[in-house]
């Protein structure tokens, strides 16, 4: 059921937000304890929330689409009276005195909270083993990881578990796990999206959005938690739009760009089918599917990289000094992070600004750019590299390839399934628009999924 | 190429051999794909940082 149907069928009263809140907590119940995509459960709570949105519904008051509907988020939006991790065990302990911004709009649409979702330790990776919570499982094949760092949101979503899973996207941590679980994420425009109450990894690279069943249940919850925030000082002064798709939108005479080079190199040939495919059927649907040349995205990377590693290393300065708290993997990174120079740090900021420049001048002949979201499907728990092109590569470069330099851009990027490969894993496709053009891409990927691109559900959960 | 394990050393930073070496070639590898990109940045080009003196 997607968010469309069960809000017309709470309106009809012919289901009720108990019953979907009872559904999706038996959901957790059976399935947590292998695919650990949950810290914490708030049930309680949940069912309270769910009881005040059916008075509500007979009240006649109506706060739109998710009022009723069963979310969650990522344990790193801040949550009154509710242990707020971010899968870490500095803040093993951390009961919050307010809600993030994304919290409290969830919570003014009318939105049941089910609790917290694991995540790779402090949002610092692609993989969700996560060292203190137990690692988070792909439920398309429970041996695979199921990306990250939102890894708990992407399994959380695929097995039914919630509706709707917020996650953030620093180098892709909302559009990874959306490609390995088989499910719609979208990483909007940088201020976009609140960051207020949310443990940030990346001040100028962090992202918040959502997961979910389809694409249109994604632009649902782009509506509610959009919007200027004075509490984000990067957040945007531009005015929300519906950004909904319409039932029979049309994507004809739009221009889709699919680039040339880089982001079909070194490709799963399963990946590989499957996005083509997908190209395919936007150009049957009366796109016009054309070439573009993209500017040099290993370079933006490497700017990427470089930003993430000095203000990562900045944030997590105060404990940096109690290695015992960290995983080796991401203390490796903040050990990075901490010898990359001022210089070299205010270099990638600048550059930053110049491959903005250059990378906009593509919108002038495409109205969006669709490629991969990753390069390979779901990489086994544990593995360390992934063979591409003949060669073993790091899981985590390869992961990040073609979605961490869209942050460093700002652009809003959506991942959504595409094809399921040989292994039975699905493949992600990635929509990039221009900045602000969320309502495009979610169009896009909409009429996309109308017209048979996507997986099958889940079979797990 | 910089010496990575003596910089880190120079910020304090006690690595073991194998913590050292696995940071010098994650940060030789950046190095080598981001230095040549800063040779040519003429000084007008600004960082995109983000600051709003009216909103101070």
């Amino acid at each position: 059921m997607k968010i469309a149907e069960a809000s017309e069928a709470l309106r009809a009263r012919r289901v009720s937000s108990v019953e979907l809140t009872t559904t999706a907590l038996s959901r957790i119940e059976r399935n947590n304890p292998e695919l650990r995509a949950f810290i914490t459960v708030t049930g309680e709570s949940a069912m309270a929330q769910a009881r005040r949105a059916d008075a509500d519904f007979a009240a006649g008051k109506d706060r739109g689409p998710l009022q009723g509907i069963p979310v969650a988020v990522k344990d790193l939006f801040l949550t009154s009276g509710v242990r707020t991790t971010g899968g870490s065990k500095i803040y093993e302990n951390f009961v919050p005195d307010h809600n993030a911004a994304v919290v409290e709009k969830l919570e003014a649409a009318g939105a049941v909270m089910l609790g917290k979702l694991n995540m790779h330790e402090l949002a610092y990776g692609i993989t969700s083993a996560n060292p203190h919570f137990g690692p988070v499982r792909n439920p398309w094949n429970v041996a695979h990881s199921p990306g990250g760092s939102s890894g708990g949101s992407g399994t959380a979503v695929a097995t039914r578990m919630a509706f709707v899973a917020m996650g953030s996207d620093t180098g892709g941590s909302i559009r990874i796990p959306a490609s390995f679980c088989g499910v719609a994420g979208i990483k909007p425009t940088y201020g976009r999206v609140s960051r207020f109450g949310a443990l940030p990894l990346s001040w100028s690279l962090d992202h918040m959005g959502p997961l979910a069943r389809s694409v249109r249940d994604c632009a649902y919850a782009l509506n509610a938690i959009a919007g200027r925030d004075p509490r984000d000082p990067t957040s945007s002064r531009r005015p929300v739009i519906d950004f909904v798709p319409d039932p029979e939108c049309s994507i004809r005479g739009l221009r889709i760009g699919f680039p040339e080079n880089f982001f079909f190199d070194n490709l799963d040939p399963g990946v590989e089918s499957s996005v083509r495919g997908a190209m395919a059927r936007a150009g049957s649907l009366g796109a016009s599917v054309r070439p573009v040349r993209v500017p040099d995205m290993a370079a933006l990377n490497s700017v990427a990289r470089v930003i993430l590693l000095a203000e990562a290393a900045a944030v997590v300065s105060p404990h940096a000094e109690r290695r015992e708290l960290f995983g080796q993997d991401v203390l490796a990174l903040f050990d990075q992070g901490r010898l990359v120079s001022a210089v070299d740090y205010v270099n990638a900021q600048r550059l930053r600004r110049a491959m903005r420049k250059e990378f906009d001048k593509l919108w002038a002949d495409v109205d969006c750019i669709l490629s991969p979201a990753t390069p390979a499907p779901a990489p086994r728990i544990g593995d360390t590299t992934v063979k591409l092109g003949g060669r073993e590569v790091d899981v985590r470069l390869a992961a990040t390839r073609l979605v961490r330099g869209i942050n460093a851009l700002g652009l809003p990027a959506l991942a959504m399934p595409c094809g399921l490969t040989a292994a039975g894993l699905p493949a992600g496709l990635q929509i990039i628009g221009p900045a602000f053009e969320e309502a495009l891409i979610l169009k896009v990927g909409a009429a996309l999924e109308d017209n048979g691109v996507g997986v099958p559900p889940c079979p797990a959960g | 190429m910089k010496d990575w394990a003596s910089i880190a050393k120079a910020q304090g930073l006690i690595l073991s051999a194998q913590e050292a070496d696995r940071i010098a070639q994650a940060l030789g590898a950046l190095e080598r794909t981001f230095q040549p990109l800063t040779a040519n940045l003429p000084p007008e080009l600004e960082p995109a940082f983000e600051f709003h003196a009216e909103e101070e």
